[in-house]
């Protein structure tokens, strides 16, 4: 059991890394919403046009992190309870 | 012979059809108009787009001095790319769209005209009006008179003229009572603000 949960949380690190670096690594917030420049021809504005989209930031990449330690952690206490078990 | 006094009448006529002032609406139907606005924050400056431009603005393109109007922007179409910081700006404590729809710039005085050709500069004074605190500024302005233009951008092949304005300035978000002393270390106090519309003046 914790050496799954420590498996999980190594596995779950990658994905989350992986997946941050993959979606272009915006090292800002996380951004719901992809922006597009583009330029009016006759009045020569440039103005931003948004599309619904996904770019993990860093604070997608710190929770992803974060919940992977906490399960790192969780298989930590559980093998140590393990340990303690046969001594009990 | 008789013809003389005709063509007069109608030269005199479309000349004072002319020289007389015009009204640009900047209620663009492509939806061009936009402010940028930008903020210092630590992790990235906040960048964000309005788009709900509207008001009028009359001219006299032969005498730009004789100008007055006012632009609007709608609070809610302020958009930034993260949804969460959206719904806090748009919120009761920082801009508080529901209590404060319209953000707007209105004319007063417009000074220091330089001209070249259908593009000039100038320092336009007016009342800006953010979260129900209307303050008098001044901000340098470009503007581009194109005349006829106006058909390229319609469907309907509309005849008119196209006003485009082009500004950029910085405000304190304190002086308009956004989060006043507050949260400086998350969000700078200056709010830089790029302008950039085009108005249309239909004729016939």
């Amino acid at each position: 059991m914790a050496r799954i949960l420590i498996i999980l949380s190594l596995v779950g690190a990658l994905a989350v890394t992986a997946v941050w670096v993959a979606l272009g690594a915006h090292p800002g917030w996380t951004k719901m919403k992809i922006e597009t420049k583009q330029v009016d021809p006759v009045t020569e504005i440039e103005f931003t046009e948004y599309r619904s989209g996904f770019v993990p930031g860093i604070d997608f990449l710190g929770a992803g992190l974060a919940g992977c330690v906490l399960l790192a952690g969780t298989g930590w206490i559980v093998s140590k309870l393990h340990i303690k078990k046969p001594h009990a | 012979m008789k013809t003389t006094p005709l063509l007069l009448a109608t030269v005199a006529l479309v000349a004072a059809a002319q020289a007389a002032p015009l009204t640009f609406d900047f209620k663009d139907p492509k939806g061009v108009n936009n402010v940028v606005f930008k903020l210092d924050a630590p992790l990235e400056s906040i960048n964000g787009t309005a788009s709900g431009v509207s008001g009028t603005i009359t001219v006299d393109p032969a005498d730009p001095s004789k100008v007055s109007g006012k632009i609007v922007v709608e609070t809610k179409s302020l958009t930034v790319p993260n949804s969460v910081m959206q719904e806090h700006m748009l919120g009761e404590k920082w801009l508080d769209a529901a209590k404060h729809p319209e953000i707007s710039f209105e004319v007063k005085d417009i000074s220091n005209i330089q001209r070249q050709g259908d593009t000039g500069t100038a320092k336009v004074t007016g009342l800006f009006t953010l979260k129900g605190v209307t303050k008098e500024i001044t901000v340098d302005a470009k503007v581009t008179y194109l005349p006829g233009r106006l058909a390229e951008r319609s469907p309907q092949k509309t005849p008119g003229d196209l006003l485009v304005i082009r500004s950029q300035f910085k405000i304190n978000r304190s002086d308009f009572g956004i989060q006043a002393g507050e949260n400086t270390d998350k969000v700078a106090e200056e709010i830089e603000l790029s302008l950039s519309v085009a108005g249309a003046a239909p004729k016939g």
